[in-house]
């Protein structure tokens, strides 16, 4: 076909010949090796890419524990890997599972006639595909899925050799989500399951909505470490909360681009590396679910893996509250308030949260403590004021009180003034305060 | 306070104006209508009633009858004469009768769909039916789009999203897919040339994911007067169509009348300006409470006339009845203008091209155009804004100096005695079709046995596979990339690799202003360029030519700049070629190598060359569709100064001409000539699509060649300058008898 590209290359302008599928240079994770968590519970052993040589496609494949499999629909491979439930990935045991899932239940508490979420109904679900975004040209080259059977953590890995062994996959992957009643993901909601229905479609497969409920725990992570955690990707999850350190993991951006090259090559070896990324993110959100039980069953405080700064205290109280978690809310936020966090930007959320449920005595005192102890340049310090000013005004009718309040976030805005530049914002935010001192004094006056 | 006049006075008065070179009247036709069929559901009937239809227009009545017959249909209609129904008429006809039933609305502009929105769902309230219909374009929020995907029974979109959001993300919108019945194509003429090349093929992607999920949707497409309306739509939706064109609407009696300045230059056959000549034409309108409507050509002009207007009527009705319209308007803004001349509390509009388009702004009494505006079918739109269905209309168009304006008003025969152009596009450009292969092929995998137009794919599908952009199995190609590709394509760019301009004037918030195809770019975006930006003056800091990226910087100075390119021309292959003898009129492929060498800087008041500087930029190869013109015999008294100069003259004449007669942009075709061409050492033009791969124009053109010719020897004729002036074939020709020459050497071909 070259010339076909000689007419483009012409048309484009362009002298060389232009890839644009993926860069030809092979990324160096190809050179994966097993984490030492896996290591010692599978055979895979050793760094395949050093141990197998030359074109040995069909020794990688065994070492890799890679089988093929087939159904009506044609073949694909498939991996297999058990873990012992005793296995301890990071701070958790897999083991504790059997006895934090039931708590789960609370991400469906409003819906009834549940059976409640148990160890051995999960299905933990983690694709890997060839691009971004839920486009139909996004293909789940492989898909992850992990359950408890017989008192192991069982992970099945679907991979297909080319695109047309996709419907085949499927099909043996639904079949399967058949027999839980609750599908784990991280960012599932927005991405894995999109993406897996639309592939359904594209295969004319069965087109039901999702059966099984999702406990997507993308969003309670973002609910509870949004702010102190740098990102809430599930590998830096797992590293800042959970414990889990990865060694020389391949990042899933780089998944298709090996994918593709095998494409190219056949050789599988490169893959490894996916598999064992693809394995280690559904043992994460193992863990996470049994994060996620133990905060819902309020066994937190004093456990070595409870939260670490204020912030994150307050934002799981918040968070079980949602859930419905009254109870051990309150008790999250009773040890807020004994640990004095004092001038704390957060207290702010849960002075909000008491301001909005009349809890006004707390708020009033979470706003002091901001007020007066935080520092001065923190945007916090002048909203806790601005809070009280509102406060005494309105609900104490203590108009001094209240124009001390105005007047000392008059102060922080003098003394930070020259942080920031005097936009739109911040114009209407000193009108505001103007007004407001104006109208305290006026109203004194009287 | 001085007495109103009416509209037929003030025509009376017009009459004895001696600047008018033509007065055309069209009789007024009577309404022909035919009953509503009985098919049609009761409720739609009573909501008609109720708008007072109770008769349809014969066109109206005709498409409902064929649609219903599942064929596909074009409906050409004038403005103002009631298309919508065309449409509508059936569509909801059809849900009424399955509510499962759904149609997609294609409109060229997201402010036409929001239009047609607001009219159906009036209709749809009226009706009493649980209809759905839904724009869904950048604007619609994600918490509408899911609703529109799930439960609307008519999407109204544009080709641009329907290119980028619905076909790759095809499995959200199985509802639509599986129960499309209908697709609707309104303002199919603006689907030309580049842009309609690309939406041919969007729609071919289309057709295939209605085949996937089961669906054969029928076409109603509507279209302002064009020459080939039916072989447009065919081309365009990949089916035969029906033409109905049997319009039924009334019309008053209208008056169309070219007016053309006075000389005050005789030598140099310059003329009053045109833009002067509008201002106190309109200003006679307004002053007698006249609804007007000015058309300019652009947005600059806009402002000037409608800044001019204000100032001259003032007094007498006070500037806040006369109002601008263009793009860079506000959505808000525009409905208020629309709705103001709907209701006759806005007297006077200035416009440009943009209320050319089916936007509804009820009948106006008087048009009047600052100049052709390019084309037959564009002029005929404008002044289908004058003229209510009963009663007198006129239309006035104001030629500036340009060679066309005097051409067509010296040819009132031209206009009034020729049937519109033709639309063109050429969907089997290679570059187009190959990206939107890949996007179809991101959408759906590709059976080597698979159908994607005319052409036969198989060696495209093989490319992208050795591109690894597919990966092949057996029979079928899948795509393999990681990239987005409708992301990467955009419809309206004139060519790949884009420079995009960076306005760095607030270097806290740098913008992005615009985008222009490389070619372009080597002589509007050098460095130092001056680059005008909706009438902003922008000077060029930095042109980073490898990573096609613009500086510009707002900037006021007194002068702009023109550059200078050479351009070397290779004929590659000759397809065709028509033997005259003495010439020959050849149609092939081209290499066109473009090197930009310096550029002037030129003082806007006076012309002067003020200074000049150095373009540093690699030279540029433009693979190409062309039609060239050889002289095999020229009289060897001329000389070859001589024909130098007449060869440039001629090209000049072509150069206004060919756009005008092929339908394009100016800038879309261009127009080079040879002293000795590389390939045969003869004196040639080339007429050339500045498109890599072409898009139809120089076909075009070969074809047509006696029709170009003819109209290139009428434009020198009628020129009224002695001895060739910029409004032929230019001025540098003086005192060789330079027309005669021309008119000769265009006769050996």
């Amino acid at each position: 076909m070259s010339s076909m590209r000689e007419r483009m290359n012409r048309l484009r302008g362009s002298q060389e010949a232009v890839t644009e599928g993926q860069p030809a240079d092979q990324p160096e994770s190809a050179q994966a090796v097993v984490p030492a968590s896996a290591r010692q519970e599978t055979a895979a052993g050793s760094s395949l890419a050093a141990a197998v040589k030359g074109d040995d496609h069909e020794a990688v494949w065994t070492k890799l524990q890679v089988t093929e499999r087939g159904n009506e629909w044609g073949s694909f491979l498939q991996r297999e890997v058990r873990y012992s439930l005793e296995h301890r990935h990071g701070h958790h045991m897999l083991s504790e599972l059997a006895d934090t899932a039931l708590h789960l239940k609370a991400f469906h508490s409003d819906e009834s006639g549940l059976a409640a979420p148990a160890m051995d109904n999960l299905l933990f679900l983690d694709l890997e595909t060839t691009g971004l975004g839920a486009g139909a040209g996004n293909i789940p080259f492989m898909a992850g899925l992990a359950f408890v059977e017989e008192r192991q953590f069982v992970i099945i890995q679907y991979l297909i050799r080319h695109p047309a062994e996709e419907r085949a996959m499927l099909a043996d992957l639904q079949d399967r989500m058949d027999s839980f009643q609750y599908l784990v993901t991280y960012n599932g909601r927005t991405f894995d399951w999109p993406v897996l229905a639309g592939r359904f479609i594209m295969n004319g497969l069965d087109r039901a909505e999702l059966k099984l409920k999702h406990l997507d725990f993308l969003h309670p992570s973002r609910s509870i470490w949004r702010n102190t955690l740098a990102s809430c990707k599930l590998s830096y999850v797992e590293e800042e909360r959970l414990g889990i350190h990865r060694v020389d993991d391949v990042p899933g951006s780089e998944a298709p681009a090996i994918y593709f090259q095998f494409l190219a090559d056949s050789n599988p070896a490169p893959l490894e590396g996916v598999f064992v990324h693809n394995e280690l993110d559904m043992l994460a959100m193992a863990c996470l679910s049994i994060r996620f039980g133990r905060l819902l069953d309020n066994r937190i405080a004093g456990e070595r893996y409870a939260p670490e700064k204020p912030e994150e205290w307050i934002r799981t109280g918040l968070w079980l509250e949602r859930m419905g978690q009254t109870q051990q809310a309150e008790a999250l936020f009773r040890i807020i308030m004994e640990t004095d966090p004092e001038g704390e930007p957060s207290l702010l959320l849960l002075a909000a949260r008491d301001k909005k449920i009349g809890n006004w005595e707390r708020a009033v005192l979470l706003w002091q403590k901001v007020a007066m102890k935080g520092h001065v340049l923190y945007t916090s310090v002048y909203e806790a004021h601005i809070e009280l000013a509102m406060y005494y005004e309105h609900r104490a009718k203590q108009l001094d009180t209240a124009l001390a309040y105005a007047k000392g976030a008059q102060r922080v805005i003098s003394d930070r003034a020259h942080l920031h530049r005097a936009d739109a914002k911040r114009r209407a935010e000193q009108e505001a305060l103007s007004n407001r001192i104006e109208r305290l004094t006026r109203k004194l006056s009287r | 306070m001085l007495k109103k006049k009416s509209l037929l006075e003030l025509i009376d008065d017009l009459r004895k104006n001696e600047n008018i070179v033509n007065w055309h009247e069209i009789p007024p036709q009577e309404a022909q209508t035919r009953p509503i069929p009985e098919s049609v559901d009761p409720r739609i009937r009573e909501a008609l009633h109720k708008r007072g239809i109770v008769e349809l227009y014969t066109h109206q009545e005709t498409a409902f009858r064929i649609v219903a017959a599942q064929e596909n249909i074009v409906a050409v209609t004038p403005t103002a004469s009631g298309k919508t129904l065309c449409y509508n008429l059936p569509v909801l006809q059809e849900i009424a009768r399955d509510d499962s039933s759904r149609a997609l609305y294609l409109f060229p502009t997201k402010a036409l769909a929001q239009d047609q929105k607001s009219e159906l769902n009036e209709i749809i309230d009226e009706m009493g039916i649980d209809i759905k219909s839904f724009t869904y374009d950048g604007d619609t929020s994600p918490a509408i789009r899911q609703k529109v995907r799930l439960a609307g029974h008519i999407v109204i979109t544009n080709p641009d999203m329907l290119h980028s959001a619905i076909l790759p993300n095809h499995t959200k919108w199985v509802s639509l897919f599986e129960n499309l019945k209908f697709i609707v194509i309104d303002e199919l003429h603006t689907y030309r040339g580049v842009f309609g090349s690309h939406v041919a093929n969007v729609i071919r992607r289309l057709r295939r994911i209605c085949k996937f999920y089961g669906s054969d949707p029928t076409f109603i497409c509507t279209s302002a007067t064009i020459a080939n309306p039916k072989e447009l739509a065919e081309q365009l939706t990949g089916n035969p169509m029906r033409l109905i064109d049997d319009n039924g609407a009334p019309r008053g009696r209208k008056h169309f009348v070219f007016y053309n300045p006075p000389i005050v230059n005789a030598p140099l056959n310059i003329r009053k300006s045109s833009t002067i000549e509008v201002n106190n034409l309109a200003k006679e309108f307004l002053k007698h409470k006249i609804q007007t409507i000015v058309f300019a050509r652009s947005r600059v002009r806009v402002e000037i006339i409608l800044s001019h207007i204000q100032e001259l009527v003032k007094n007498e009705i006070g500037s806040k009845t006369i109002r601008g319209y263009r793009g860079g308007y506000l959505p808000k803004q525009r409905r208020e203008i629309e709705r103001g001349l709907r209701d006759g509390e806005i007297l006077g509009v200035v416009s440009t091209n943009a209320l050319e388009l089916g936007v509804d702004i009820g009948q106006l009494q008087v048009c009047v155009m600052t100049g052709y505006p390019g084309s037959i079918a564009s002029t005929w739109q404008q002044a289908g804004r004058a003229g209510r269905r009963h009663g007198e209309a006129l239309i006035i168009m104001v030629a500036s100096s340009t060679p066309i304006d005097q051409y067509v008003v010296q040819n009132p025969e031209y206009f009034f005695d020729r049937s519109p152009e033709h639309a063109r596009i050429n969907p089997e450009n290679l570059l187009i079709l190959v990206d939107h292969m890949r996007c179809a092929a991101y959408e759906l995998p590709f059976k080597a046995t698979e159908e994607f137009g005319p052409l036969d794919v198989t060696d495209i599908l093989e490319y992208l596979q050795e591109e690894r952009v597919l990966h092949r199995n057996g029979d079928m190609f899948y795509w393999a990339a990681q990239s987005f590709p409708a992301s990467e394509i955009s419809l309206r760019s004139a060519s790949q690799e884009n420079v995009v301009i960076v306005d760095q004037s607030n270097v806290a918030a740098v913008k992005i202003i615009g985008e222009m195809d490389r070619f372009s770019a080597m002589t509007l975006l050098h460095d130092e360029a001056i680059y005008l930006h909706e009438g902003v003056q922008y000077q060029v800091e930095q042109l980073d030519w490898d990573h096609k990226k613009a500086y510009v910087r707002e900037v006021d100075v007194e002068y702009y700049t023109d550059a200078n390119l050479a351009v070397n021309l290779k004929v590659l292959e000759i397809d065709r070629t028509n033997d005259r003898g003495q010439a020959a009129v050849n149609y092939g492929d081209v290499a066109v190598n473009m090197i930009p060498t310096i550029f002037k800087k030129i003082k806007l008041t006076t012309f002067e060359n003020i200074g000049s500087g150095p373009i540093h930029l690699p030279e540029e190869e433009l693979h190409t569709s062309a039609t060239w013109l050889e002289l095999k015999q020229v009289d060897p008294e001329i000389g070859t100064k001589t024909l130098e100069q007449l060869l440039l003259g001629i090209a000049n004449v072509f150069q206004h001409i060919v756009p005008v007669l092929v339908m394009c942009d100016r800038g879309d075709v261009h127009v080079t000539p040879q002293i000795k061409a590389a390939h045969t050492g003869l004196p040639t033009i080339f007429i050339y699509d500045h498109y890599p791969g072409g898009i139809g124009l120089a076909d075009d053109v070969y074809k047509r060649f006696d029709e170009v010719r003819e109209s290139a020897k009428n434009l020198i004729r009628r020129c009224p300058c002695k001895e060739g002036c910029p409004s032929c074939i230019g001025t540098e020709i003086a005192g060789m008898n330079g027309k005669h020459r021309s008119m000769q050497l265009l006769s050996l071909l």
